[in-house]
């Protein structure tokens, strides 16, 4: 049960230090910054969709996708690289970034697999949309985050919520060519809200005016959760998509847990 | 600070009075901006890009709709009738960033023709230093129209100056020397040691955003209440009203809904999270 007491106050409500002119700033960090593996392009990397996995069972769905290839990462100088795997693990604190090729059309995938601080999350969406990157279209998947949401979470039900920039929202929803993303998926009910790296990456791309979705799924793991983003993902996102994934592979990602990634460093 | 505006959009340069939020015990200023702009039915034009404000998306704060409009941290809205730009805030501000904020707030008021800007926010009842149990629901101001604070429009209103306010005192003063880019050479670490009441005040996000808009020549009011945690959806009313009242209002320039004056703004049916579980019963 919650301590009133001693337990964070929900978020609309502030401790005495944070709304303090005179508290320090915090520490100056440098910039992220990103690596690919081949020679830096000249041009910016312009993919038909850009999918940001945040969320373990997007995680965990995306890592066992057997066609993509690794072309980058973010690095975040906060994070240790100590604990890295050489191939690419899901345990790994890492930023990496994948290309995949899907009826002709480069899609790149980027699993964030490690926090990103409140304060950061500015920059690192900055980094990632409209630099060296700039899509035609975005997806974030997230988690819900129950103390922001302000309607029932029952602990029974798996389900996604949406929210879209206006350019996406824009879009019809029966045209063939160039349609929503996510149409069976209902909007997040005003009043909640969503904060950390998801926001900024959506909140980036209403500025640059770019289509954007960002789909929150609940609970935030677990085998009903990840079988309902696999669908999703594989009914609206990558249909026709080839995936082949090994039963003992299967077996693994459908019973995955949350991944506490600390424990591994 | 980036203002980036909606599409076929621009700021009017004639809404000449910017009203938003300080953040505060109870987020009674950023209640009050929720209902001034649905009640005004203020237009959004844009978004305010800036990396010292955390960012949080969301669906239309203000209307259901089948097709919800995103909703951002930092967002600013034009009531061209009556010459009233808002800017709304969802989110905190990065700790020890507050100073910084207010100055591109400042610099983007200014560099949009903005000439007065009024400032809503609240103050904790348990800082409250005189209790005056006949002033009820007392609207408390600061304003940069004369050196101690005072302002004639506001004393006609029935308002009372802070008290507490004095310019020459030690965290007033730096907050006046960093806003306006002088070098201090005050060590600010002692300030979290030896904070005394009457610091507190200063330390507040409305004193950052009274100094730096007065820094840059613009005129500033803040308006504040005393309130407690809890159901501050009163105190947001008293607030509004009272900044209806400065910025000359009249009530058939507010629309209200449900048989009362204000239009309450849709996201407020679940401020307080979900209905109890009835089926526990």
């Amino acid at each position: 049960m919650e301590d009133v007491i001693t337990d964070l106050p929900p978020p609309s409500r502030f401790f005495l230090d944070d709304l303090n002119n005179f508290a320090p700033p915090p520490t100056t960090l440098p910039s992220p910054f990103l690596v690919f593996s081949t020679p830096k392009p000249n041009k910016p990397l312009c993919p038909s969709l850009l999918i940001f996995a945040l969320s373990s069972p997007s995680l965990n769905f995306l890592h066992h996708l057997p066609s993509k290839v690794l072309i980058g990462t973010l690095v975040l100088p906060e994070i240790p690289f100590s604990g890295i795997s050489l191939e690419p693990s899901l345990t790994d604190k890492s930023c990496n970034i994948y290309s995949i090729n899907n009826a002709g059309k480069m899609i790149i995938i980027v699993s964030v697999q490690y926090a990103v601080a409140a304060e950061r999350t500015h920059a690192v969406a900055k980094m990632l949309i409209g630099k060296h990157i700039i899509p035609e279209r975005v997806l974030i998947l997230d988690s819900l985050q129950s103390r922001n949401f302000r309607g029932k979470l029952p602990p029974d039900e798996t389900f996604a919520l949406k929210l879209e920039t206006s350019m996406e929202r824009k879009l019809p929803e029966d045209d063939p060519e160039e349609s929503q993303l996510l149409k069976s998926v209902g909007y997040f009910p005003s009043g909640s809200v969503v904060d950390g790296l998801a926001a900024a990456l959506l909140s980036r791309c209403e500025m640059e005016k770019l289509k954007g979705t960002l789909s929150v799924s609940w609970p935030e793991s677990g085998g009903s959760v990840t079988s309902l983003v696999r669908s999703l993902l594989l009914k609206d996102v990558l249909p026709g998509l080839e995936l082949s994934i090994k039963s003992d592979d299967e077996d693994k990602y459908m019973r995955s847990g949350v991944l506490d990634l600390d424990i591994y460093t | 600070m980036e203002f980036i505006s909606e599409d076929g959009k621009t700021l009017d340069q004639q809404c000449s009075t910017l009203v938003l939020p300080a953040l505060s015990i109870g987020n009674v200023g950023q209640l009050g901006v929720d209902l001034l702009i649905s009640s005004t039915r203020a237009q959004r034009i844009g978004y305010l890009d800036d990396p010292n404000v955390l960012p949080c998306v969301g669906n239309d704060a203000y209307t259901p709709s089948l097709k919800p409009q995103l909703a951002l941290s930092l967002e600013a809205y034009d009531s061209s009738s009556n010459s009233l730009t808002f800017v709304q805030q969802r989110s905190p501000v990065v700790k020890g960033m507050m100073l910084e904020y207010a100055k591109n707030l400042a610099d983007f008021a200014a560099a949009n023709g903005k000439k007065h800007v009024v400032v809503l926010s609240s103050l904790d009842f348990g800082r409250w230093q005189t209790i005056d149990m006949s002033s009820g629901l007392q609207i408390y101001y600061l304003s940069s129209a004369n050196m101690d604070g005072t302002d004639d429009d506001c004393e006609r209103l029935g308002w009372k100056r802070l008290q507490e306010y004095n310019p020459a005192q030690r965290r007033w003063k730096y907050l006046d020397d960093l806003a306006e880019g002088k070098m201090v050479q005050e060590d600010t670490s002692t300030f979290e040691d030896d904070m005394q009441d009457e610091d507190y005040l200063p330390s507040l996000p409305f004193a950052a955003m009274f100094s730096c808009f007065k820094a840059k020549g613009l005129k500033v009011t803040c308006l504040l209440c005393y309130c407690s945690e809890g159901d501050n959806m009163p105190d947001s009313f008293q607030l509004a009203e009272a900044a209806s009242k400065l910025v000359g209002l009249r009530d058939t320039d507010i629309q209200g809904n449900e048989g009362g004056k204000w239009t309450i703004p849709f996201s407020w049916q679940s401020v307080y999270g979900p209905p109890a579980d009835m089926s526990i019963f």
